[in-house]
């Protein structure tokens, strides 16, 4: 995986065909939380890509358990991106709601759409006109607090910890220790992918941020 | 703070009866450069400006980034909402 880089006028990264696989479809998982139809089914490729979910059934078993909490309605995750407005004026968050949430839903679920679209092209690279960085930014945050919410990251704190039980794990694994740590391999596997799109969002705003000084 | 502390803030920022605050939250998910670039450009606030209401969310766990009317609020609340950030209204005098 290579971070967001200047190119012209857009942005460019690269992922590997498995990186592209695994943040296409846990874009799509969201999609689907947020009320979005099934992200491809109109498409053609489609059953080719089924056909290459399959063959990643190893990497994908660590979301199955993300996918079956995404169904609940009272989901924290899906409070987490569409969030009260209020923290104790029950009306005045109801209102809210009522005149936002499908407006806030729709928005969401148009720019995983796109970015769905665009990881499921062929080839490495991973293109962004200047205009569309900020946008997929937001797509970004939004995939990652859906992992946070699973992750149970509430503070900075819980933040910290992950970081740390990661580096334990992926230490253990580079020298082949079999200590038990006491870490599940799950947390670990989506604690890496939520790092992982970190590090793309810092990059592609970085590039947000330089593209619009230089305009100045 | 507490919420004492928070409407005695909003109280100050102006006792005009129909005005109301928009006040962005903490979070451990969202990015600071993120965060800055969304004051940014939504608020229209300078890079330096940006960033010392960034550090105040992050440190002091909210910031009021915006004063006026409920349904002017209602639309600052929602567009941080698009962006991600958890963000209130309420009443500046409540």
């Amino acid at each position: 995986m290579r971070g967001f880089q200047a190119r012209g006028a857009a942005a460019v990264a690269e992922l590997d065909d498995e990186e592209r696989m695994v943040v296409a479809r846990i874009v799509a998982d969201v999609g689907l939380l947020l009320g979005g139809e099934q992200f491809g089914m109109a498409d053609p490729g489609a059953q080719h890509a089924r056909d290459a979910d399959d063959e990643m059934d190893g990497i994908f078993a660590h979301l199955k358990g993300l996918e079956e909490s995404l169904a609940e309605p009272d989901d924290p995750a899906v409070l987490r991106l569409l969030p009260s407005a209020s923290r104790d004026d029950r009306d005045v968050a109801d209102e809210f709601r009522r005149l936002t949430e499908g407006d806030l839903r729709d928005l969401k679920v148009a720019r995983l759409r796109t970015m769905w679209e665009q990881l499921s092209e062929d080839g490495p690279e991973w293109e962004i006109d200047a205009a569309e960085a900020m946008p997929t930014a937001a797509a970004l945050t939004d995939v990652r607090l859906v992992l946070a919410s699973r992750l149970s990251l509430d503070t900075d704190e819980d933040a910290d910890r992950l970081h740390g039980e990661i580096e334990l794990a992926t230490h253990a694994l580079d020298t082949d220790a079999d200590d038990d740590l006491g870490i599940d391999p799950e947390r670990v596997w989506l604690g890496m992918l939520y790092q992982a799109l970190t590090w793309l969002q810092e990059s592609l705003v970085q590039y947000a941020m330089t593209a619009e000084d230089a305009d100045e | 703070m507490t919420q004492e502390e928070l409407e005695r803030e909003g109280a100050v920022a102006t006792r005009t009866a129909d005005a109301w605050v928009t006040i962005v939250w903490n979070d451990p998910v969202n990015l600071m450069s993120y965060v800055t670039h969304v004051f940014q450009t939504y608020f229209g606030l300078s890079r330096h400006d940006a960033e010392a209401r960034m550090r105040e969310v992050h440190e002091h766990g909210r910031s009021v980034l915006s004063t006026g009317g409920r349904e002017k609020m209602e639309v600052d609340v929602q567009a941080m909402h698009g962006y991600g950030l958890w963000a209130t209204l309420q009443r500046s005098g409540e």
